[in-house]
């Protein structure tokens, strides 16, 4: 096995020669349409081809872009695709085509890892010249899953986050913004919240940093998905308003028998969305419900709630389809599709908006087969081996799990949209949860993006010790990738390909 | 004279006389007294600003001392620290990690406009002015509502293009008024920087307002470092730690003011640096072909670190710890089998020495890629029977009546040497003083660092220079060693007061790198130099473990508020994970 292609995720199509071709690291960006974020990518890029002082000169010192659109919204469905060219020679330019500027920045990671610095010459060169790559996702949509409620995680990390997903083109944060344990947000529109349901005065978003972060993302590529999970794991919602919570003592899920539960939701909602499909702070067209994990024996115990259960003449379960329909109703009438966990589809199948997409993620679980045959939308995460907080699963089995397994190649295509690695924050803070993702977050990076025929991990391993040794350079916390245990420490002396 | 020296000499000056001749001289007159050791030692190199006889260090006045030793010339020595005039309720009082020297305090509120503030200097100077866009992110990491009283800072500085070296005024005054700009005087830019880190602590985003404001104003802060060399060592040779590591490494350290990096650059296991003036050693001894710094890496690192009041102190571990320098050039070793302690036999290891020395230093005192006048010499755990089982060697030996021991002397001698001519101080593992005691040239800085030792105590009472980093107090890769007893150790425990404040030049925590890489050198270090970092700077007499909980722990939220990966500080084990869901107050 040897590191080849030195490229990571691995690309759609690709053929290269057998020269090494200099790089002048007094390199001219040029794209055929003007774009601030292109000129602000061009910026990054730039530090991120020439990590060092080199000597000048070099045969290749430009690259040129041809890009179509420079204004699309970044969406689900948005263009990732790019082609690469990188000749031999000095008689033509690196050059780049693609759809949208985020195609661009995935072409530009690529030739990012291309890009090598000799140390002997200090010089920058590229081997195995020329490349002509054709590259595109296999999948749409490729998360990792943070969880800013077992433990804040502030700004600054999230930050530092989404940089490290840019080299590995995930294209996703699954933000778990709030959940029993703390509410770190600060709803302009249900202010208690944060003030009661955070774990300390500093422990907090504003909508504002919510806005940054968006932003910051969206520089780089990266959606930003919310999930307020509802009616379950929602606990913290209580200090502010224990009206929307069955009783002091049994805190959920939600009190579905009043509307200031549906009120609060809308309203928590709209600081997010604004309102409108592909408007408000967090523009994206996807929203998480959760909707998982709903033990309804407070609704049972709780004489108000029961009574008003029976007035109803609602069973436990059809309480809970009543709640997880109203609050789909209230996210679709903000222009939002609704992400679900699979539970909801164990409950209510085909009486689930066909727009839910279901988000595969109990053990062993193949609910993706089943509702991709009832044409429905599904994301892949499964626990015990796409679950980061898992830490004796290993990269290697990350890297061999197939999301499309029982799914004809037609449903695989258009309803399996993707899924991604879920960092749950029980254990995980800003000391260590660079550690925990990665480098395992990689291997699920490849087979969201690759073929679905690159699946050897053996030809696979010196590539991805290569990638770790990378996301060190650029100061990503990237554990050893031979540790049975995640973030565990490397054992001894070594090199950080060997580890 | 020995004919044999004689020829090394003759044949220092064949290879191009690229040693000076002073150098010769003080080579040449070292090996006349380690030739006849038992008779009669000459213990001094080259001249050194440091040099003190017992007699000349009981006659000179404690204050006379202080400022030659600090070249502090010129500079009031600062007034005697206070106690603290109000105990406020809060617990993380004062909210300022270290402990300054002297502050007051009142009870009021202020807020801080972020829209338009002003950082304002007399002089413009381009450090001072890069200094202020990174104390602007620092201060108002929120975007927030317009408003506030003071939207100004007023930074006065007494003297610019102070080269940043040991003993350099770190001092400053810091008033934060209830209305009208903050002011803030230093002697120096590196004490302003401290000044913008305290007041950055102080000011603290409101979420409920949407306001920046400054509690228990107004403020009247009065510090000063109570050590002069607060350092952290990086082991960048069991692993390799790249340049952004170190840089964010740099980031990180200048929030707890600690002031130095202690870089073991090389050891056995890796020579990651490519040497200009011996190639083969990066290129032979790397780990791999990425895992190398060049001279501009390093040059890169040290500009950074001064930016930003850090010194890089270079550390090159001889003669053991060097098995790495066999692969580019095996001649500087014993043999493949057994490639160290280098070899003493050998000219060639000396003018290797000389010309790996001279990448760092270009030669002249405060000069060269690493500007430092510290250079670290190691010297620690010399295993000599490399040199008595290599035949050549042991030969070598006989024929000057040297023992493994005095070989040893002979060859950190003559690496002294080189090191001085080059216009460095040396620093050296207490096994330098252990063996050689008071031979060792005055201007020695032994740094203590055995478990147990109390040598600092014994070094400073014949007046030489101390580091303390005691292995099981102070050696971050102990990982079973708590903030707690970091924070408990007193460097001039039985050292007299003026020795203490003269010759004690602080310490520091050492990160060795056996298990660090950058996936865990950050939740290693952190929080647990913050302890040893206030143990460095603040008042003697600041010990109280629980006074100083809350304070740390606030101090780890704000570093993980920064990025920096600060592990929970109750965890009973370095660089744990927290146990569970949890505030980072708690935790």
């Amino acid at each position: 096995a040897s590191n080849y292609p030195p490229i990571w995720p691995y690309p759609q199509s690709f053929t290269n020669g057998s020269t090494t071709v200099s790089v002048d690291p007094n390199f001219k960006f040029a794209a055929s349409m003007q774009s601030d974020d292109l000129d602000a990518a061009f910026k990054r890029f730039d530090a991120l081809f020439f990590p060092h002082r080199a000597n000048n000169g070099g045969v290749l010192n430009n690259v040129a872009i041809m890009v179509q659109n420079v204004t699309e919204q970044l969406q689900l469905y948005s263009d990732e695709s790019y082609t690469l060219y990188i000749p031999a020679d000095g008689t033509a330019a690196i050059s780049i085509t693609a759809q949208t500027v985020f195609g661009v920045y995935n072409a530009l990671q690529t030739l990012s890892q291309l890009i090598v610095f000799d140390f002997n010459t200090q010089t920058y060169q590229v081997s195995l010249a020329p490349w002509r790559i054709t590259d595109f996702p296999r999948f749409k949509h490729r998360e990792v899953l943070l969880d800013s409620s077992r433990h804040f995680e502030p700004v600054q990390t999230i930050k530092n986050l989404i940089d490290s997903l840019t080299y590995a083109k995930i294209n996703v944060i699954h933000w778990h913004i709030v959940d029993s344990q703390s509410f770190p947000f600060d709803s302009p529109t249900y202010p208690l919240l944060g003030q009661k349901g955070s774990y300390s005065p500093q422990e907090r978003y504003s909508m504002d940093d919510v806005a940054d972060v968006v932003e910051y993302a969206r520089q780089r590529g990266v959606r930003i998905m919310i999930e307020i999970d509802n009616p379950g794991h929602a606990a913290s919602w209580c200090p502010g308003y224990p009206d929307v919570c069955p009783s002091t003592t049994c805190l959920q899920p939600l009190n579905p028998a009043t509307n200031a539960t549906f009120d609060l939701m809308a309203g928590l909602f709209r600081d997010f969305t604004g309102g409108v499909r592909g408007g408000g702070v967090v523009f994206d067209n996807m929203f998480h419900l959760g909707g998982d994990e709903v033990d309804t024996s407070c609704w049972t115990n709780t004489p108000a709630i029961a009574s008003w259960m029976k007035q109803q003449g609602f069973t436990a379960d059809q309480t809970y389809e009543y709640f997880v329909k109203r609050a789909q109703a209230i996210t679709h009438a903000q222009g939002r599709d609704v992400v679900g966990w699979e539970e909801i589809w164990n409950h209510f199948g085909t009486q689930l908006d066909k727009s839910t997409i279901i988000h595969q993620w109990l053990p062993g679980s193949k609910v993706a087969v089943a509702a991709t045959a009832a044409g429905y939308r599904v994301l892949w995460s499964t626990d015990g081996v796409w679950y980061l907080d898992g830490l004796q699963v290993t990269w290697e089995t990350m890297y061999v799990q197939e999301p499309c397994v029982g799914i004809p190649d037609n449903l695989c295509n258009t309803l399996v949209l993707g899924g991604g690695g879920e960092m749950w924050g029980e254990t995980v803070d800003t000391s260590d949860i660079q550690s925990t993702i990665w480098p395992r977050l990689a291997a699920i990076g490849e087979r969201l993006w690759s073929p679905r025929t690159v699946t050897s991990t053996d030809a696979a391993h010196v590539r991805m010790a290569n990638f770790r040794c990378l996301l060190n350079r650029r100061g990503v916390a990237a554990a050893p990738i031979n540790n049975p245990t995640a973030r565990s420490a490397p054992p001894g002396p070594g090199s950080c390909l060997d580890q | 004279i020995n004919a044999e020296y004689m020829g090394i000499v003759e044949l220092a000056c064949a290879d191009g006389c690229a040693v000076s001749m002073k150098l010769l001289l003080v080579v040449l007159f070292s090996l006349i007294a380690l030739s006849d050791a038992r008779r009669h030692r000459r213990a001094r190199a080259a001249p050194s600003p440091y040099r003190f006889s017992e007699e000349e260090l009981q006659q000179t006045s404690h204050e006379d001392l202080v400022d030659i030793l600090l070249h502090r010339n010129g500079i009031p020595a600062p007034e005697t620290p206070e106690e603290p005039a109000i105990a406020a309720a809060a617990d993380n009082y004062p909210p300022i990690w270290p402990y300054p020297a002297k502050f007051s305090n009142g009870t009021a509120s202020v807020t801080v406009n972020p829209t338009g503030f002003k950082f304002t200097a007399p002089e413009s100077d381009r450090d001072l002015r890069a200094a202020f866009e990174r104390f602007e992110r620092l201060f108002f990491p929120h975007r927030a509502a317009a408003g506030g009283t003071i939207s100004a800072v007023q930074v006065t500085v007494s003297a610019f293009n102070v080269q940043l070296q040991l003993g350099i005024d770190e001092s400053y005054t810091l008033d934060v008024p209830m209305q009208g700009p903050i002011r803030i005087s230093a002697g120096t830019v590196y004490g302003a920087y401290h000044a913008l880190q305290t007041l950055s602590q102080l000011i603290v985003f409101n979420f409920d307002t949407q306001l920046y404001t400054i509690a228990l104003a107004p403020w009247h802060i009065e510090d000063r470092p109570r050590f002069t060399h607060r350092e952290v060592l990086l082991d960048s040779s069991r692993h390799f730690e790249p340049v952004q590591t170190i840089m964010n490494l740099i980031d990180s350290l200048t929030y707890a003011k600690v002031n130095v990096i202690h870089w073991h650059i090389v050891d056995s296991q890796s020579f990651p640096f490519d040497s200009p003036s011996y190639p083969l050693l990066g290129k032979m001894g790397s780990w791999s072909a990425q895992e190398r710094y060049t001279i501009f890496d390093v040059q890169d690192v040290v500009e950074y670190a001064r930016e930003r009041g850090v010194r890089i102190m270079i550390e090159i571990d001889n003669p053991g710890h060097a098995g790495s320098w066999c692969k580019g050039y095996p001649d500087v070793c014993p043999s493949v089998q057994c490639p160290e302690p280098l070899n003493p036999a050998t000219n060639a290891t000396f003018d290797l020495i000389d010309g790996l020395f001279r990448d760092f230093t270009g030669g002249a005192r405060g000069g060269g890629v690493v500007f430092e006048n510290l250079m670290h010499l190691g010297g620690d755990e010399v295993d000599t029977s490399c040199w008595s089982s290599t035949p050549a060697i042991a030969q070598w030996m006989k024929d000057n009546s040297l023992t493994p021991d005095l070989t040893y002397e002979y060859f950190v001698r003559r690496s002294q040497a080189i090191a001085h001519a080059q216009g460095r101080d040396v620093v050296g593992w207490e096994e330098i003083w252990n063996h050689f005691g008071t031979q060792l040239d005055k201007s020695t800085i032994i740094q203590q660092w055995l478990g147990g030792s109390t040598i600092a105590q014994n070094a400073t009472a014949h007046g030489y220079r101390v580091l303390w980093s005691t292995d099981g107090v102070w050696y971050l890769d102990g990982l079973t060693t708590t903030w707690a007893t970091m924070y408990s150790q007193e460097p001039c425990t039985g050292i007299p007061d003026n020795l203490c404040d003269m010759l004690v030049l602080g310490g520091g925590g050492e990160m060795w790198g056996e298990t660090v890489d950058t996936s865990d050198i950050q939740n290693t270090i952190w929080p647990r130099l913050a302890a040893i970092a206030e143990r460095l700077w603040s008042p003697r007499d600041v010990t109280d473990l629980s006074a100083a909980k809350p304070r740390i722990a606030s101090f780890r939220c704000l570093l993980n508020r920064r990025g920096v990966m600060a592990a929970p500080i109750n965890n009973p084990t370095a660089r744990s994970a927290p146990p569970g869901p949890g505030g980072c107050l708690v935790q």
